[in-house]
């Protein structure tokens, strides 16, 4: 296999190859860093490359696995970070003017987790500022390029994640999720991404954005991958203490679907939706189907309190983390976001309670829906990657700002803390690529990965990657 | 509803929250609170009597992770 196929190998793959060191992590971390050079000048998913050390690792796990310390399915593999998890030593701007020499004096416990099972850290990715968007714009260090369309929003926050996952610049990829930052680039950019349970993952040493919403997780290839990378990063976290001590979900089993019951949500998550979109999740439930699973319509009516429930409490806990940034700093903030944080110092302490409270039946009415089906299905995003540039979408005649239409699906998960997995289902006409969005039990990121791992088998974007530049 | 007008934006920043905000930045932040209004005042439809505002999903003190 030349060296560009290996960029293309599943985690599942090369990690099997490394164990019986058929594959050595020096080689496919040179492969990643020629693809790097090759790719990056156009796509601009990296903010800062770690070559040298990054070979350096890979040599010492060639060293360990070949003594016998072949630490797990991780070890030698190539990842990267969103700019927003702090490495120790290595700088960590958030996306911002403001960070842009800040070097951090300890590792994030996602990152130091990943370090210890053996992946080797390519750089940290670019971001939408401090991730607060879902476009992935960002005014201050470029916007990096959608692989499928480069004039298309590559999705954010997590832009650079699901660039550099999607064009093989790395095997998989870190990023932080409070509003859908995971899921969307994800859809946006025809890749996995899963955003776990509230308290699965720790975020300790991850900027904030707003505490009582922010996930981490990862986006990859494949659904196996998601599960690989999530057991390395979950447990409980002293550190993180909304994090739980828990079995790391188990991954690795059967795909097999049959019998499972799979509820379509009547209100929000399919109501205005790209037509196209709208096809292909139909297709993806029906294809589902086909392999045994039963579909129920459901029926989720606070549901239409999700936006306005987490637009309070983003607003309000995200002015309360940036408030002393803005005070001294504030027009180093791009306007898209500065106007956003300011926004938090106008809601009511009663809005944000109310907010909170709502939130318990938000979450409460999901809970009692999901014993009676085991996951949800939606679309991750209700349209396909806008162009860069644009400011508003239409779907149905309505008119809104992209934002609120990138959003609108994965954001009311993050106010009920269940896990949510991201999936490619499709292709637009033009060649764009369609999520598919499964929600599941609390803590029970098992069943997504097997419903996921099901249809992946069969999914019409199987072996589908973004065209290759010339 | 009606808007909330920039005049009073500004008032609160200056006076309120002693964070003063430009101007230029007004008529963006107004149109997002005017925007969300209509969805804020309807969670009041909801009934929030006995229903705790836990700002934590799960069990144990929420942490700040910016480390």
């Amino acid at each position: 296999m030349g060296a560009e196929g290996l960029t293309c190998l599943s985690i599942a793959e090369a990690g099997a190859e490394i164990r019986r060191r058929a594959l050595s992590p020096v080689e496919l971390v040179r492969a990643h860093l020629a693809r790097i050079e090759r790719l990056d000048p156009s796509l601009g998913a990296y903010m800062t490359l770690l070559a040298d050390s990054a070979l350096a690792a890979a040599r010492a796990a060639e060293t360990e696995i070949a003594g016998g310390g072949y630490r797990g399915p991780l070890h030698g593999i190539p990842v990267a970070l969103k700019d927003l998890i702090q490495t120790r030593g290595i700088r960590t701007t958030l996306g911002s003017t403001i960070y842009r020499d800040w070097v951090p004096t300890q590792d994030a416990t996602v990152a130091r987790r990943l370090q210890e099972a053996g992946s080797i850290l390519l750089g940290k990715l670019h971001l939408h500022e401090f991730a607060f968007g879902p476009t992935g714009v960002n005014p201050h260090y470029g916007t990096p390029r959608n692989p499928w369309a480069h004039g298309r929003m590559p999705g954010g926050s997590s832009s650079g994640s699901g660039v550099a996952v999607a064009a093989s610049l790395a095997a998989a990829a870190l990023g932080t999720d409070t509003g859908g930052s995971v899921r969307i680039p994800a859809s946006l950019c025809g890749i996995v991404g899963l955003k776990p349970t509230y308290g699965r993952v720790s975020r300790h040493g991850v900027f904030p954005l707003a505490w009582s919403l922010d996930h981490v997780g990862p986006l990859t290839r494949t659904v196996a991958d998601a599960g690989l990378v999530l057991a390395a990063l979950a447990g409980r976290d002293p550190a993180d203490p909304s994090t739980l001590e828990l079995p790391a979900p188990g991954c690795g089993g059967p795909a097999e679907v049959r019998g499972l019951r799979l509820g379509l949500p009547r209100e929000l998550f399919f109501e205005h939706v790209d037509r196209e979109v709208r096809a292909a999740v139909e297709a993806a439930a029906s294809a589902l189907e086909g392999l045994g699973a039963r579909l129920e319509e459901v029926s989720l009516p606070a549901m239409r309190h999700a936006t306005p429930a987490t637009f309070a409490i983003i607003a309000a806990e995200s002015m309360a983390v940036h408030r002393p940034i803005l005070k001294a700093h504030g027009p180093a903030y791009g306007g898209d976001v500065r106007t956003r944080l300011l926004a938090g110092q106008f809601i009511l302490a009663t809005q944000y309670l109310d907010a909170q409270r709502a939130r318990q039946i938000v979450r409460g009415e999901l809970d009692r829906v999901l014993t009676s089906v085991d996951a949800l299905l939606t679309p991750t995003t209700p349209i396909p990657a806008p162009p860069v540039e644009a400011r508003e979408a239409a779907v149905d005649g309505i008119s809104l700002d992209v934002r609120a239409w990138l959003t609108r699906c994965t954001r009311p998960i993050n106010l009920t803390g269940h896990p949510a997995l991201s999936l490619p289902c499709g292709l637009t006409a033009g060649g764009l690529p369609i999520g598919l969005q499964l929600v599941g039990r609390m803590f029970d990121e098992a069943t997504l990965l097997r419903i996921g791992g099901a249809y992946e088998a069969v999914s019409p974007m199987r072996g589908r990657r973004p065209p290759e530049p010339a | 509803m009606p808007a909330i007008s920039t005049e009073l934006l500004q008032a609160i920043g200056r006076e309120l929250a002693d964070l003063a905000v430009d101007p230029a930045d007004l008529p963006a932040i107004q149109a997002q609170l005017t925007a969300q209004q209509p969805g804020l005042a309807a969670l009041e439809t909801l009934d929030l009597t006995g229903v705790e505002p836990a700002t934590v999903l799960l069990p144990g003190l929420e942490g700040g992770h910016g480390g």
